[in-house]
């Protein structure tokens, strides 16, 4: 009984569900990226904390968000917003605004590489400043981009 | 019947309310302005309050005292039949505002302390001991734990309405000045507790709320 169901629910399948599995995933994919992003910055912020925050955190950390600012340009691709009726909180802006979409990731790259270098360079002072810089690069963008959650 | 002046409220129980009422109001403030450094020091404000009131459940004044008016069901629903004993201080209704305020007050602080905003911006003085999704976790339920606050809020000034144009009580007063009319049946008044007592309180709520704002760290 189970498998005519199966069966029955197979030959229905179109394109729609199948394109909405991929928007799925790549919706998954791009949260967990995000998240361990935030993770890695938190991991920072965490050490900055301290008086003497530990270089080796920082640099290992700094790595994900630089790999990050790099990554995020394949994170968006077409029919990955709301749209999909997917849980997401991208907004469709991101794809009715690509030009100041653009913009504002690139400016999460460039002060990404910008801290990466501060925490090179090794001064505590220096990295929160940029940790700083950095956080309102993400806080622009979601203003922007990223609905409330309700 | 002659009516008396009776204590019902003791000094520390009005400072905690109406600073506690303040500070909720510049938290919510703070958090729809974006003032998050002012909204930490507001949280952990509250924070202080909390804790004192718990210690003050135990040590302090009688009214204060947990064990003075927190009641089970069937003293609730004599309460509510009319036929309680009607004494000052909190109803066994009453009680039961107080205990869910201060529990979800406790979720409140609790889940702030460790709560991560999206940015990696700002973050609770705890949020170093969980993880980010943790962190975004408590911040989720700090969300919700507020509006669970602000209907407790409500439901507490329906209940001084009710009380105000129903039943011509004004609870509010004595909740300033600490004492009210009281006429017919003799009840207990208020006894107060000792100013060393509420030292010691403050001291170890100031204590608490120092190390929690450290990290735990010295």
């Amino acid at each position: 009984m189970m498998k005519t169901y199966v069966l029955a629910a197979m030959l229905v399948v179109s394109s729609a569900p199948v394109l909405a599995q991929a928007a799925a995933n790549q919706i998954a994919v791009r949260h967990k990226a995000y998240e361990g992003m935030g993770d890695a910055f938190k991991k920072i912020q965490d050490e900055l904390r301290n008086s003497s925050p530990n270089q080796a955190v920082m640099q290992a950390n700094v790595k994900t968000i630089e790999d990050m600012s790099r990554r995020q340009y394949g994170l968006f691709p077409a029919g990955s917003g709301p749209s999909s009726g997917i849980k997401t909180l991208a907004k469709a802006e991101i794809w009715a605004q690509p030009v100041k979409f653009k913009a504002a990731q690139d400016k999460f790259a460039a002060e990404a590489a910008s801290f990466a270098r501060l925490i090179a360079g090794g001064d505590s002072g220096k990295i929160r400043d940029g940790a700083k810089a950095l956080g309102g690069t993400c806080k622009g963008c979601h203003t922007d981009f990223r609905a409330e959650k309700k | 019947m002659s009516a008396t002046r009776i204590a019902v409220w003791d000094l520390p129980i009005r400072v905690f309310h109406w600073l506690l009422v303040i500070l909720l109001g510049f938290s919510w403030w703070t958090s729809e302005n974006d003032r998050m450094d002012w909204h930490q020091y507001s949280g952990l404000a509250i924070c202080f309050l909390l804790i004192f009131r718990l210690l003050w459940g135990v040590v302090g004044s009688s009214t204060a005292r947990f064990v003075n008016f927190v009641r089970g069901p069937s003293a609730i629903l004599q309460h509510l039949g009319g036929k309680g004993e009607g004494g000052i201080g909190h109803t066994p209704l009453g009680a039961l505002s107080v205990l869910s305020l201060l529990m979800v007050l406790a979720v409140q602080v609790t889940t702030g302390l460790f709560a991560v905003d999206v940015d990696g911006l700002e973050s609770g003085p705890l949020s170093r001991y969980v993880s980010f999704a943790t962190g975004r976790q408590a911040a989720a339920i700090h969300d919700i734990s507020f509006t669970i606050l602000q209907i407790l809020v409500v439901l507490h000034l329906a209940a001084i309405g009710f009380y105000l144009f129903v039943k011509r009580d004004n609870l509010v007063r004595p909740m300033l000045s600490g004492s009210r009319e009281w006429s017919g049946r003799k009840v207990v008044e208020m006894k107060a507790a000792p100013i060393s007592r509420l030292i010691i309180s403050l001291v170890i709520s100031a204590m608490i709320v120092w190390f929690i704002a450290k990290g735990f760290q010295l």
